[in-house]
């Protein structure tokens, strides 16, 4: 789980998920509790599909 | 647009009863300076402490270096938008109290802040040991929020400064330099046949305390522009951040941009010098690819052969750095990154968190883990206890003797990314 992206394909990660804001990956101040806590289940969702799925070359899981 | 900079070479700065410059002096009525920096109710306590070449003074934590300017004749104020009303600068005459600074020091502001000694081996890694310094040292009001902190330091620097450079304003300069930048449509009639060359600047806005102002703007909320050269002389650009302390670009780095006076020095004769992009460096991944879209955009449009990308900070930078490279790179236009490196300690590690193949031409400002001993020094301006806990310092770097064990990032200006220093590599 990242949020640059690039960096991640540069230094050769298999399963990618992008996250909100480098200083805040998994949730945004700029939000409620509530409403950051949802971005991060979906998130955390996302991120253990990802684990699940197999893959045969690096892939970004939008 | 054209600007003249009339240098008034300072060569002392002393304390005195009447604020003024006489013969290559400044002296200061420090009462004066201090009543006007205290009218900020966020600033408990100001002094002052001068810092000059080959003095055995170390100042740390710096924030920021700015040189005192003034203008003279031409539209607008120093630092438009943050000390002057809001005007285009760059046009006229403006003098420069050349070979001093103020800096600012005080309680630390953020993590990432700089030591400067004025002799010794660490005087040979920044370039603010060779001015005569006025040391600003502001203590905040108890319980001010980090960020009005910041811009508590930061405009009382601004503010030094604005009132040191007023002292020049009616001085005959010692030396006069004219730059000028013609209108696209002019550039192009007057040298068909030179190559046209733009620079892209790389503005640190990641937020938190890493911040820089282009005419007041928060340049992290601003897309992609375009600067005429002398602006950033007059201060259009004003560093608002405490970036680690090696690689940020300080208000006078901005003011003597090396690039930019490089640029002018070749304008004419071996390329046409088109203009300034800048850019910033922001925390979300879509406004690195929009901003990095836009260097492209308008480095396309302005119809260069070649641009030269500086970077500000390093880490996450380092993409918004490969990603203009990259986009530029793809328009058919070259380009030359100048950058630095965190290799490790040994030098060995890869130097950027990103890279790509079509950044075949780089400069380095060097290694910024190199470890460095700082032997003590007589006098300390500042907090000499800010060396365990700034970026590049680690719990132990402060000696029982006073000397410093640190890594380079610590010393203000060390692995400059506008070059302005002598570290590189070949």
């Amino acid at each position: 789980m990242c949020t640059v992206v690039p960096i991640s394909l540069t230094v050769g990660a298999n399963r990618i998920v992008p996250t909100v804001a480098i200083p805040h990956p998994l949730g945004n101040p700029a939000l409620t509790k509530e409403e950051e806590k949802d971005i991060r289940r979906k998130l955390l969702n996302k991120a253990l599909n990802a684990l699940s799925t197999e893959v045969s070359e690096q892939t970004v899981f939008e | 647009m054209k600007l003249e900079l009339g240098n008034i070479i300072i060569h002392d700065i002393q304390f005195g009863n009447v604020s003024k410059v006489e013969k290559g002096i400044i002296y200061i009525n420090k009462d004066e300076l201090g009543a006007l920096l205290s009218e900020d109710e966020n600033i408990k306590s100001v002094s002052f402490e001068i810092a000059r070449p080959g003095e055995r003074i170390r100042i740390l934590p710096v924030k920021d270096v700015i040189e005192p300017r003034i203008k003279v004749s031409g539209r607008g104020g120093i630092f438009p938008g943050m000390m002057a009303k809001v005007d285009t600068v760059g046009t006229g005459r403006t003098n420069v109290l050349k070979g001093a600074a103020v800096v600012t020091a005080g309680k630390i502001v953020g993590f990432q802040e700089g030591i400067i000694d004025m002799s010794g081996p660490g005087a040979e890694y920044t370039p603010f040991s060779k001015l005569n310094n006025l040391v600003v040292i502001c203590e905040p009001v108890p319980g001010l929020a980090q960020h009005a902190h910041e811009k508590a330091v930061r405009l009382a620097g601004l503010k030094a400064a604005a009132y040191l450079g007023n002292l020049g304003k009616d001085i005959d300069a010692d030396e006069v330099e004219i730059f000028e930048t013609p209108s696209l449509k002019e550039g192009i009639l007057k040298y068909p046949e030179l190559p046209r060359v733009a620079y892209v600047q790389m503005l640190q806005t990641q937020g938190l305390l890493h911040d820089t102002y282009v005419y007041g703007v928060d340049m992290k909320q601003s897309l992609t522009t375009i600067l005429y050269p002398t602006e950033l002389m007059d201060g259009a650009v004003v560093s608002g951040n405490c970036v680690s302390a090696c690689d940020k670009n300080t208000t006078y780095h901005h003011l003597n941009n090396p690039v930019v006076r490089d640029l002018y020095a070749k304008h004419g004769k071996e390329l046409n010098f088109t203009g300034v992009i800048i850019t910033n460096e922001n925390v979300y991944l879509a406004d690195k690819e929009r901003s990095s879209d836009w260097s492209a955009k308008l480095a396309e449009l302005l119809g260069v052969d070649g641009v030269i990308i500086s970077q500000e900070g390093f880490g996450n930078p380092d993409t918004d750095l490969i990603m203009n490279c990259k986009k530029i790179e793809a328009k058919g236009i070259k380009t030359v990154i100048i950058t630095d490196e965190y290799a490790g300690r040994d030098g060995a590690s890869q130097s950027l968190a990103d890279a790509d193949a079509s950044a075949d031409a780089v400069v380095t400002g060097g290694n910024a883990n190199m470890l460095i001993k700082l032997p003590p020094m007589e006098k300390v301006i500042g907090h000499i206890e800010a060396a365990d806990v700034i970026a590049g310092g680690f719990d132990g770097s402060l000696k029982s003797d006073g000397s410093i064990e640190v890594e380079l990032q610590v010393i203000t200006g060390a692995t400059n990314e506008l070059g302005f220093n002598r570290l590189s590599a070949r």
